[in-house]
């Protein structure tokens, strides 16, 4: 009995003795294509660092209750987390300060603006993807004569002769689910008409100097993205993965979508895609994938090791997959696969935007994503869902 | 002596108390208390259930003239009115017609799945089902040359798809109260009634209907009691779009606790209390029968 109770308490020393320590990293990316790609960082994470690293996939819609119920209870699920910006921002006290460990200025302009709360940084930029406008597959587009468009007219010539091809189901595919497809592209038509410098200002909640921007926001919504819908050139509302595997096989030959979709389990020919915005737009939305170590880490030194590895060195891994662009300015550029250099190039001269509805937050940004939703298949509600919308940023902005 | 006994008696009860008033009592009494209060703390009735119930989010009058939506509340009320007879009906149709069946065990374990599957795949199937390009809906729809689309992704189909949905994920619940209960009645009394000439409807209408309300109560106060707390199909499903046109109470108390900057807790209070509060409306008379039939 003795020597039982002997090696059972060896046993017992040997667990708590020889077990690592495992930061858990929560990220938004699941299989399919997007958590492939994150793997490898984590691995090279943990080689560089000594450490072990769990990743669970958790979306920031169902981390948000997660969160705030675990940070009241001065717990947090895991050591680095991925979520929304304005999230951070407005949870800063739950966070630790990693003003010390990020040099804002190795960053691209105004990356850490967003997780920056009266000059202390709670969050770590981590890549960006950009969203730079109708995707396209380049065999279709030759075997059918189309060209990239370069002017107003010839775009809409372009939909219009996608409309007519056999077998095209719509000119462009609306992807659908949570709402954020749709709202990428509405952010892409208010930048193209709008100007960079008028969502640059709802962004910022700027909503006095934007002047009358309610009735600009109308005028753009109407005449353009509810112009569109009302002749027939968009599809039925899919699942945006769905959607991916529709547009990949020519259901819909165009679609909005963000840089990531190089990344994408259909596209197996990389060199067979391509992508152009409305002609003239002057600014593009980058999405900025953001982290935090949450204050209630059980290992803050080594979470904030990882952290700041994420957002240098781990940068590199990441956008040499492709699909991302790099916040941090010190990368090798020459990492970038061609097909990420080319979504990169239509960034070249033109505004860097932070997305609207990441960069406000809260209801706003529900209200925003579901209404288009409402005016994808409903435009004959175009003022109602405008004037939802309006109501919604200016409750959240605190505008009169 | 008794004295002794009883208390003693009383005192395993003492660690089923504590857990009842650490995880029910408490957490009743301090919602109802936040839903009183501001963020502040500061008394605030009837404050919060103004700005509640004033809220297009609960309450959208417009939809009597436009179409949805009409707000949470006003959508589960229609889920009720569609749902509840339906499941009702179907499970009772179900019940009797599979009563002396070859195969009714599995057929009734067929049926039966809907309920074992949890709600939140429930709710990813009827996406799926509805879709216009992968749902099996619209595969047969299209087969017999009738219209098709995402039925979940327009706002006049949003809700009664996830309704009409989810009478297939609840149907085996009333079908499997009722088979029990129909097996509860004696046999003598249909063959008594067959001797005096009746005929199966009359039977049906006459006594299989009467000698099942005890269970046909319990199947619509649980039924009741499951539509009002619906989140997790509408959740995942349309996310309660679009523009609102699906969505529950218990998704707009969520969307007020944990996304809303401009409502917060107390507001998510206001909407549990409410629910709390229909649900004991329903719930009590349902105790006070079977507390009487005992009595009797």
């Amino acid at each position: 009995m003795r020597r039982i109770l002997v090696a059972l308490l060896a046993l017992g020393l040997v667990g708590i003795v020889g077990s690592a320590q495992t930061l858990t990293v929560l990220g938004p990316w699941a299989s399919g294509g997007e958590m492939e790609l994150f793997i490898p960082v984590l691995e090279a994470a943990e080689a560089e660092l000594g450490i072990d690293i769990e990743y669970q996939t958790y979306r920031a819609e169902d981390l948000a209750p997660v969160l705030t119920a675990q940070f009241a209870a001065g717990q947090a699920p895991g050591d680095v987390i991925f979520m929304w910006p304005w999230f951070v921002a407005d949870n800063a006290t739950h966070a630790l300060d990693l003003t010390a460990l990020i040099n804002p200025a190795q960053f691209s302009g105004g990356a850490l603006d967003p997780v920056t709360v009266d000059g202390h940084i709670y969050g770590a930029a981590y890549t960006a993807k950009v969203k730079p406008g109708f995707w396209y597959r380049k065999s279709f587009f030759e075997a059918n004569n189309l060209s990239v468009p370069t002017t107003w007219e010839e775009f809409n010539q372009l939909l219009d002769d996608i409309a007519g091809i056999d077998g095209v189901v719509a000119p462009i595919a609306a992807g659908d689910g949570v709402g954020w497809p749709l709202s990428d592209l509405a952010e892409h038509i208010l930048v193209a008409f709008g100007g960079p410098q008028l969502h640059k200002e709802l962004t910022s909640c700027a909503c006095i100097s934007c002047g009358n921007w309610k009735s600009v926001f109308r005028a753009i919504i109407v005449d353009w993205f509810v112009y569109w819908i009302e002749m027939g050139y968009f599809g039925e509302p899919t699942e945006w993965t769905q959607a991916v595997q529709l547009w990949w096989d020519g259901d819909y030959p165009l679609y909005f979508m963000g840089s990531w979709i190089t990344g994408m389990d259909p596209v197996t020919d990389k060199t067979d895609i391509g992508v152009f915005p409305i002609p003239g737009t002057q600014g593009f939305v980058q999405a900025v994938d953001y982290a935090f170590v949450p204050a209630y880490t059980e290992y803050p030194d080594e979470a904030q090791a990882l952290i700041q590895y994420l957002a240098t060195a781990g940068q590199e891994i990441q956008i040499a997959q492709g699909g991302h662009l790099a916040t941090y300015s010190l990368i090798d550029t020459s990492l970038y696969p061609p097909e990420s250099k080319a979504a990169g190039d239509i960034l070249v001269g033109k505004v860097v935007l932070t997305d609207l509805d990441d960069g406000i937050g809260g209801d706003f940004q529900t209200t925003f994503w579901d209404q288009l939703k409402l005016l994808l298949v409903a435009p004959e509600r175009a003022d109602e869902v405008i004037d939802t919308i309006i109501e919604a940023y200016d409750a959240e902005c605190g505008c009169e | 002596m008794n004295r002794l006994r009883n208390t003693r008696r009383s005192l395993f009860l003492v660690p089923a108390l504590a857990l009842l008033t650490a995880f029910v009592i408490y957490p009743v009494v301090n919602t109802v208390y936040l839903s009183f209060v501001s963020s502040e703390g500061a008394f605030n009735f009837p404050g919060n259930y103004i700005n509640v119930l004033s809220s297009r989010d609960i309450v959208d009058l417009r939809g009597f003239t436009r179409g949805f939506p009409f707000g949470a509340l006003i959508h589960n009320l229609i889920w009720i009115g569609i749902h509840l007879p339906l499941t009702t009906f179907l499970g009772l149709f179900l019940a009797v017609v599979l009563r002396n069946v070859k195969g009714s065990t599995f057929i009734k374990s067929t049926i039966f799945l809907g309920m074992v599957i949890p709600m939140i795949v429930g709710g990813v199937l009827l996406r799926f089902m509805f879709d216009k390009d992968a749902g099996i809906l619209n595969a047969f729809l299209g087969a017999v040359g009738l219209t098709t689309k995402s039925w979940t992704a327009y706002p006049d189909t949003a809700l009664l798809a996830l309704i009409f949905g989810s009478v297939w994920l609840w149907t085996g619940f009333s079908m499997v109260l009722y088979s029990a209960g129909l097996g509860t009645i004696p046999k003598e009394v249909y063959e008594a009634a067959r001797v005096d000439g009746a005929t199966p409807w009359r039977m049906f209408f006459k006594i299989t209907i009467p000698l099942l309300r005890p269970i046909t109560i319990v199947v619509i106060t649980m039924t009741v009691l499951w539509e009002l707390k619906i989140f997790d199909i509408v959740y995942v499903a349309t996310a309660g779009g679009p523009g609102r046109a699906s969505n529950v109470l218990a998704l707009q108390m969520y969307q007020y606790a944990f996304r809303s900057r401009i409502f917060g807790f107390n507001e998510a209070a206001v909407v549990s209390t409410l629910l709390m509060l229909i649900t004991l409306g329903v719930a009590v008379p349902m105790i006070v029968s079977i507390v009487r039939k005992e009595r009797r």
